[in-house]
């Protein structure tokens, strides 16, 4: 990967400039407590009920749940772009409410510390060109040329998407767009990364990628939050993992090992069917392929 | 025996779906050839602008003498010559505009067949309509050159004056497309919304412009999904069902609404997450070079000399 040696230093991080310097919380501190939050759409279509959540600094937290059951919605309030019908979000230790987001500095502040990769990139890749889409956050942030051409550069050259540079949205492929999209948020270099189903509909090769992409932004400082139903990569890009019911509440919490053995549990969030097997990555750091035979998996296990 | 199956959990499936369907004779003997519909055409049309847009951009994208050119000067330059073009009166002085632009387009490394056959496969179709009346003597009175009828005792005909303003007219519209398919087809869409951007455009229509145009290729994707999604399932034919071809239309302009709405909602939040508050700011930079200043000389020069040739030719 484009950033080997992020712990030794021996390769200059183009995250490391200047990452998480600004903030002045410690490893484990808590950055984003969530409680006693409601959200329905239309007021009617409940998302989330009664969910309590506390995400602390460097931690990688994992949202599990089958689908419907408010993982995206939750990560769209931790990224500021909802706003719950009750209970509070406070985020680095700040209440986080529309009123506040419409405060410039604050709303700058947050932005910039906090970055969502959505689901669907073609959502998030809106900009004419790839450079430009990159550009388009630390633009906003009002950067200065020199600045925002260095990052560009720096993170065109650590997702190796250096040749799409000039490319258009619609010429690239499903694995390219979640790279560039990638990048638009890593370029700011925020705290904490928010993905929302980052290895859907991407090819095997595309989310090993992936998977070794957030165990590296996590060891060089970064806090992640993903919203998943991918069981196979729990050990491998989550400490923690927050399990959502089908009534929108949160039904267990606790380390991927034990939440994984406790079939009971996952088949009654309708996350697992009878007849699913879970590959399990365990606590390796690099993703691989690997086949089974037949006896493999004639054998039920998870 | 039950006409269902049942699966270990107690899930039934249906009979039907363990057996196959009878399926019409492989030899094709009783089948009917058909065209296809005005939906299929849309949709292949809407297919070519696509591959017409990806082709545009490849031709922007090579380095012939005007893609050479800072946009924001081509934009300038062009806008001039489309001035000097409306102000020409001969169609002399336009064959030589004509032939210019046509010569623009070789240096420019842009395949001329594509180029001469881009500006007048569309002037017959539009300019025709308007300039065919014009030749006839009972709208433009004049010197008959060729009698087609007599009417109260006057030849009735193509005339003189008629031919020379059709003529005019045909190839100010040949001179102009020609211009403005030169500008488009060797300046990269997003550095021509940069260019118009730096000439004071306000940011927000060329936010919205840049935008519409990335999308319209993700919704045709969308439109061109579902129509053949349709059309694997359907058999038979339809070819004069205007009403169910009315019906398919209106049903996928609503699915398309519907998702272009929710994928706006999504956009603007992906733009708010990176810290939009209403006010987009622009990345593109130019800066003008020598190559830029002969240009400009060259159009000046040129201007000057197509107007005061015309001048010369009289009216």
């Amino acid at each position: 990967m484009a950033f080997d040696g992020v712990d030794s230093g021996a390769v200059a991080h183009p995250l490391g400039e200047d990452a998480s310097s600004t903030s002045e919380l410690a490893p484990g501190d808590p950055l984003f407590v969530v409680e006693g939050l409601r959200y329905a759409y239309l007021e009617r279509f409940p998302a989330l009920d009664d969910v309590d959540l506390e995400v602390r600094k460097g931690e990688k937290v994992a949202l599990l749940g089958a689908n419907g059951c408010g993982k995206s919605t939750l990560l769209k309030i931790l990224d500021g772009l909802l706003f719950p019908d009750a209970g509070t979000f406070t985020a680095f230790g700040e209440q986080v409410t529309e009123d506040n987001l419409e405060d410039e500095q604050f709303a700058m502040g947050f932005r910039s510390r906090v970055g969502f990769i959505f689901q669907n990139s073609d959502a998030q890749v809106f900009s004419p060109t790839v450079r430009e889409e990159i550009a388009f956050g630390p633009l906003q942030m009002g950067w200065p040329r020199e600045k925002i051409d260095r990052r560009i550069g720096d993170v065109l050259r650590m997702l190796e998407i250096e040749p799409l540079a000039e490319r258009a949205p619609f010429q690239l492929s499903g694995g390219e767009k979640k790279r560039v999209a990638i990048a638009s948020v890593l370029v700011m270099n925020p705290e904490v990364l928010l993905f929302d189903e980052p290895t859907a509909a991407l090819d095997p090769r595309t989310q090993a990628w992936l998977v070794e992409l957030i165990i590296e932004l996590n060891r060089a400082g970064k806090t992640i939050v993903m919203a998943t139903h991918d069981l196979d990569i729990l050990d491998a890009v989550a400490d923690r993992c927050v399990v959502f019911s089908e009534d929108h509440r949160v039904a267990a919490e606790g380390s991927p090992a034990t939440l994984l053995h406790d079939r009971e549990l996952l088949l009654r969030v309708n996350l697992i069917h009878d007849h699913t097997h879970v590959h399990r990555l365990g606590n390796v750091e690099e993703a691989h392929e690997h086949e089974h035979d037949a006896a493999h998996h004639a054998s039920q296990h998870v | 025996m039950s006409d269902v199956t049942v699966r270990a959990e107690e899930v039934p499936t249906p009979q039907w779906l363990v057996t196959g369907e009878l399926a019409l004779c492989p030899c094709g003997c009783i089948g009917k050839r058909k065209k296809g519909s005005f939906v299929e055409k849309t949709l292949s049309g809407a297919v070519g602008v696509m591959r017409n847009a990806m082709f545009g951009e490849d031709v922007a994208q090579q380095h012939g003498f005007l893609q050479r050119v800072d946009p924001r000067v081509k934009i300038v330059a062009f806008l001039g010559l489309l001035i000097v073009t409306a102000f020409v009166r001969n169609i002399p002085t336009l064959v030589v505009l004509y032939a210019a632009t046509v010569v623009l387009a070789i240096v420019s490394a842009l395949p001329v067949g594509f180029f001469v056959k881009r500006v007048w496969l569309f002037i017959p179709i539009f300019t025709g309509i308007i300039v065919i009346p014009a030749m006839f003597s009972f709208i433009t009175p004049g010197t008959i050159v060729l009698p087609l009828w007599h009417w109260n005792g006057s030849p009735v005909g193509i005339t003189e004056q008629g031919l020379t303003s059709a003529g005019l007219l045909v190839m100010r519209v040949a001179t102009s497309v020609s211009l403005v398919v030169l500008l488009t087809l060797t300046t990269p869409w997003t550095k021509l919304l940069a260019g118009l951007r730096a000439l004071a455009v306000p940011r927000i229509f060329i936010l919205i412009i840049g935008m519409a145009y990335r999308y319209i290729f993700l919704l045709l994707n969308s439109v061109t999904d579902m129509y053949t999604s349709r059309k694997a399932r359907t058999v038979g034919n339809q070819r004069n069902d205007y009403k169910e071809g009315q019906r398919v239309v209106g049903a996928t302009a609503g699915a398309l609404f519907g998702k272009a709405h929710a994928l706006s909602e999504e956009v603007h939040m992906a733009m708010v997450s990176r810290g939009y508050a209403g006010d987009a700011k622009s990345y593109a930079a130019f800066t003008v070079g020598a190559i830029d200043v002969l240009f400009v000389v060259g159009c000046v020069v040129a201007a000057a000399l197509v107007l005061g040739g015309d001048r010369l030719l009289g009216v």
